[in-house]
């Protein structure tokens, strides 16, 4: 945005750019808020306050289900149950549902508020009335919210998106059922009745709608606060990971089913803490208003306004709730006067308002045909570099000036860093690693050479978690490390690049070094939501970090950091990818055809920052096909053939085998190539 | 009745039920098969194939269980009510693909999923808001015909939807097992890459896929208004989920597998229905769906699907 013709077009289109983005975004807010707490000041209405009240309430079901759908990725169709859930926690702790007889197990209860005890209608004994305080009920239905919201997302952790939609939606089907029932808790299909209204100070809220709304808007709030938080931090990035690439999530060091439990869990909570709500201003609740509609109407909301974006759900849910509550009415109106002016007989009957899930289908599938990203879309068009910034500085030699603190330092000594020892993988019949044996010293360069299919890009997989070996060991530092988790190998400090990309590829460079880093941060959900002060140092630091190893590239990446990294060229992918395994602080680092598809001028300029790396004292295990590079980079080349080391020792002894040459070029290739220098590659 | 009595008519009951959910999880797993894709819009297009059935059979001047036809007439009226609701139903299942499935082929995510949903959700409420909310009288004109099984019943219309079900499903295993186009849906779902390469339109098999199993969706539609003798607009949803659960608990995908699958369904239904409570019959029939995906999810027959990483 630096032109000035750019800069006089945003004038005209985007008013206030002269005033900064963060201040622009304050002032946006501000007024914001201050319409939300005056709108019931000015416009003394019941019914639209209500609909307004109940539009929030959705705007806190459609933020809980984008944390589970927009951040995580992860299809749930049956959301409403979670409301549900929150709903009859609230409802069967104040209604007279249940009513057990008095014993004195109750009276510590009775003292801290909880129940109360009123005389039987039966007999002349006294039961037990729950009296559960409403600002109570929000976190206690959120926990146990959310622990149904473990309970469900557990056996679905291991299935495919389209399988965790059905599954959930069965979920959503079956918790009405249960609550339709089991009369004896919830009183069945004719619905819980007498919910208390809350109290705030001794003072109930009624009918009246209006504290109702304020409540409502201070849960919105609240949850925009908490959603932007956990998005923009070492947890939101996570489930972002999860969402882009679920093997890469899990090589850069994220527990996969941690963090969708931890997703399940807090969208869930919000369900259930709008439950509560919901039930409280309704003071009813049956089994009928958490169905599967409900659950579509939820999903509608967030596709209509931006799957993952925070501000476009929030809206999505205010316009399709006032659709239905305010517009069609009006212009159900406004049809039956045009109607009578015309004398039509069907434009005076005609009612629009049955049609809002005619609506509903309409817009899902015209978001998705039309504008798949909603109305706010969560990630924002960047602008495109400048010239200036485009021009790539080549930069042979390496580097020296990078001190990299944190990273390598690895005294070199022939001990082994990696040490894998009789590894057999085998694939149905196939037998893709044979009795596999290869070490990798400390402080040095191994690499890896082999045919096509030899098995090279597995040997990767099974040091990495990402393939299960038959047999054999793999040493790290002297610790076991086969069967441990991807997640936990990273930890351990092996880190890898894949030789086909796998990147996040909706995420911007520095969110793909951030997610590196992921292992070494320790931010949890609660430092995210309430940044303490050594939260916001770490991020800081991983910033830091980040700019640092992107400084090993030259000026190819830093320039770049804000970008999405779908829009990069296919070699600063690679050094993306370089980046992203470096940023985890790896003791060993693996790259598989770090090369690949780059011109030579680019695979020598790489070629050297590796070298300079590994000055540094990181150790480097790399796949290579290229064999100027790795005769410059590896002390020690293996060749792997049909799974099975043929050949190991220094580069030149390598290139001389006869078994490594038959194996490249076929025996009667080899005799009438004899003597004459044959280049492996 | 005694005990073996009400399994004998139980099975028999569950059977017809099956034969209904056969022919329905069969669209599922066609599409399936070939598009990865849950297509939710197939619980209405069963749903809106009853009531084409519906207005097919009142076009010949049947309503409600008054006019009874035997012998030839009652052949040629459930012939063309067949064909009439199985090639509307087919063509509303190519509209789908054609207009909102197709733009989104080469999107990833769940935008496609998304979007079966929201055309299931049009389908529902256009019936709703044209025809309105009460259930429909559903024509009947099969003679009363019941013969004693030890101390069951077996009617002659379930006879009748047992002979019709069974003669489609072998019919769609015969195209998709002899045919050229068969041949080529079964290349496509294996590997539609490699089946374009050889020469397979693709395009042409799952415009195939769909018209075939919305096809066979329309006929379960019919087939449940005979049963059942009403239909509404709310039929699609249970009977879709059902169905689906039978196409996964017989290996989605797989074509002899969803028949079977939709058997068991029916039959867990009928029992379930029974010995337990009809209450419960949609938790158990769930349930059923979540112990198969997570423990076993290629199903009883499926190959393990293979994972695209």
């Amino acid at each position: 945005m630096n032109a000035t013709a750019s800069a006089a077009v945003s004038v005209l289109t985007r008013p206030f750019t002269r005033i900064p983005e963060v201040q622009r975004r304050r002032i946006w807010m501000m007024l914001l808020t201050a319409a939300a707490v005056a709108f019931p000041l000015v416009h003394n209405n019941d019914a639209d306050i209500d609909s307004m009240a109940n539009a929030a309430a959705y705007a806190t079901l459609a933020l809980g289900l984008n944390i589970v759908v927009g951040f995580a990725g992860l299809l749930d169709l049956g959301y409403a149950a979670f409301f549900a859930i929150g709903a009859y926690t609230y409802g069967i702790l104040t209604a007279f549902q249940l009513q057990p007889e008095w014993s004195a197990f109750w009276e510590p209860f009775q003292f801290l508020g909880l129940v109360g005890k009123m005389p039987a209608e039966t007999g002349d004994g006294s039961v037990v009335h729950f009296t559960l305080s409403f600002w109570l009920a929000l976190p206690f239905a959120a926990c146990l919210a959310a622990f149904f919201g473990v309970l469900f997302g557990a056996p679905t952790l291991r299935l495919k998106g389209d399988y965790l939609a059905i599954v959930t939606l069965g979920f959503g089907e079956i918790v009405p059922i249960v609550v339709r029932n089991w009369s004896d808790l919830t009183n069945g299909a004719a619905g819980l009745n007498g919910v208390a209204a809350p109290r705030l100070f001794g003072w109930s809220f009624g009918v009246d709608a209006t504290p109702y709304y304020y409540v409502a808007i201070a849960l919105v709030a609240l949850l925009i606060f908490v959603s932007v938080r956990l998005r923009d931090s070492r947890i939101g990035r996570a489930w972002m990971a999860i969402r882009e690439d679920e093997i890469a999530a899990g090589a850069m060091g994220i527990n996969r089913t941690k963090y969708k439990l931890l997703a399940f869990a807090i969208g869930a909570a919000f369900g259930g803490m709008t439950g509560v709500f919901y039930v409280a201003k309704l003071q009813t609740a049956t089994p009928e208003m958490f169905g599967f509609p409900v659950s579509v109407m939820i999903l509608v909301m967030i596709v209509f306004g931006g799957i993952g974006s925070v501000w476009g759900v929030v809206l999505g849910a205010f316009i399709l709730q006032l659709l239905q509550s305010w517009w069609l009415q009006d212009l159900t109106e406004w049809l039956h006067a045009i109607g009578r002016a015309v004398d039509n007989i069907w434009l005076q009957h005609v009612d629009l308002v049955p049609s809002i899930e005619l609506i509903f289908g309409l817009i899902l599938v015209g978001m998705m045909l039309f504008r798949r990203q909603g109305l706010i879309p969560a990630t924002r068009q960047q602008a495109a570099l400048t010239l200036d910034q485009q021009h790539a500085e080549v930069r042979r030699g390496g580097f020296s000036d990078l001190k990299l603190h944190g990273l390598g330092g690895e005294m070199r000594s022939p001990e082994a860093a990696l040490d894998i020892q009789d590894v057999t993988v085998r694939f149905g019949g196939l037998t893709a690693l044979n009795k596999v044996e290869l070490k990798v010293p400390r402080g040095g360069v191994v690499a890896v050479i082999g045919p096509n299919g030899s098995g090279k890009s597995t040997l990767f997989n099974v040091i990495t978690g990402l393939v299960e070996a038959e047999e054999g060991s793999i040493r790290f530092y002297g610790d076991e490390i086969m069967g441990l988790a991807d997640y936990q190998i990273l930890e351990k400090g092996i880190a890898r690049t894949f030789q086909n990309l796998r990147l996040f590829p909706n995420l911007t460079v520095m969110e793909n070094a951030l997610i590196g880093q992921h292992a070494r941060l320790k931010t949890g959900v609660l430092a995210a939501i309430l940044h303490p002060p050594g939260t916001m140092a770490e991020e800081k630091q991983a910033r830091e970090w980040a700019m640092e190893i992107f400084s090993i590239f030259g000026n190819r990446l830093a320039p770049r950091v804000t970008q999405v990294v779908a829009g990069l060229s296919y070699a600063n992918r690679r050094r993306i990818e370089i980046a992203r395994a470096l940023a985890s602080r790896p003791r060993i680092l693996l790259l598989d055809e770090p090369t690949a598809g780059m011109n030579p001028a680019e695979t020598l300029e790489l070629a050297e920052q590796i070298k300079s790396l590994n000055a540094l004292g990181l150790t480097v295990l790399l796949i290579e096909h290229k064999l100027d590079v790795v005769t410059t980079l590896a002390d020690t080349v293996y060749v792997l053939d049909h799974g099975e080391v043929i050949a190991h020792g220094k580069p030149d002894e390598v290139r001389r085998d006869e078994e490594v040459l038959r194996a490249y070029l076929g025996r009667n290739a080899q005799a009438s190539l004899a003597g004459a220098s044959v280049n492996v590659a | 009745m005694t005990t073996f009595d009400l399994l004998l008519q139980q099975t028999i009951n569950g059977l017809s039920l099956g034969a209904m959910y056969a022919l329905l999880a069969l669209g599922f797993t066609l599409v399936y098969g070939i598009l990865e894709l849950i297509n939710f819009s197939h619980f209405n297009v069963f749903m809106v194939g009853s009531f084409v059935a519906l207005f097919v059979l009142q076009a010949f001047g049947l309503s409600g269980q008054e006019v009874i036809l035997t012998g030839l007439p009652l052949f040629g009226v459930l012939l063309v009510a067949f064909i009439g609701t199985m090639l509307f139903s087919g063509a509303l299942g190519l509209a789908i693909e054609r207009l909102c499935l197709r733009p989104l082929r080469n999107v990833k995510g769940p935008a496609a999923m998304i979007t079966t949903i929201g055309v299931s959700y049009i389908l529902f409420n256009v019936i709703l808001l044209t025809i309105g909310a009460d259930s429909k009288n559903f024509p009947n004109p099969l003679p009363v015909i019941r013969w004693k099984l030890a101390g069951a019943t077996l009617d002659f219309r379930v006879v009748l939807i047992w002979a019709i079900a069974l003669l489609l499903m072998a019919a769609l295993y015969i195209f998709v097992q002899r045919s050229r186009i068969g041949k080529a849906m079964r290349a496509t779902a294996q590997d539609a890459e490699a089946a374009r390469m050889m020469g397979v339109e693709v395009d042409k098999v799952i415009v195939m896929a769909f018209f075939l199993g919305s096809a066979l969706a329309g006929a379960g539609g019919l087939i449940f208004g005979l049963y059942y003798n009403f239909t509404s607009f709310i039929i699609g949803f249970t009977a879709g989920l059902r169905a689906f659960t039978a196409a996964v608990l017989g290996g989605i995908g797989n074509v002899p597998g969803a028949m079977v699958g939709g058997v068991l369904i029916g039959l867990i239904e009928a029992m379930g229905g029974q010995f337990i409570a009809t209450a419960w019959t949609d938790v158990i029939i769930f349930s059923i769906l979540v112990l198969v995906l997570v423990f076993k999810p290629a199903g009883l027959f499926g190959r393990i699907a293979p994972s695209k990483s």
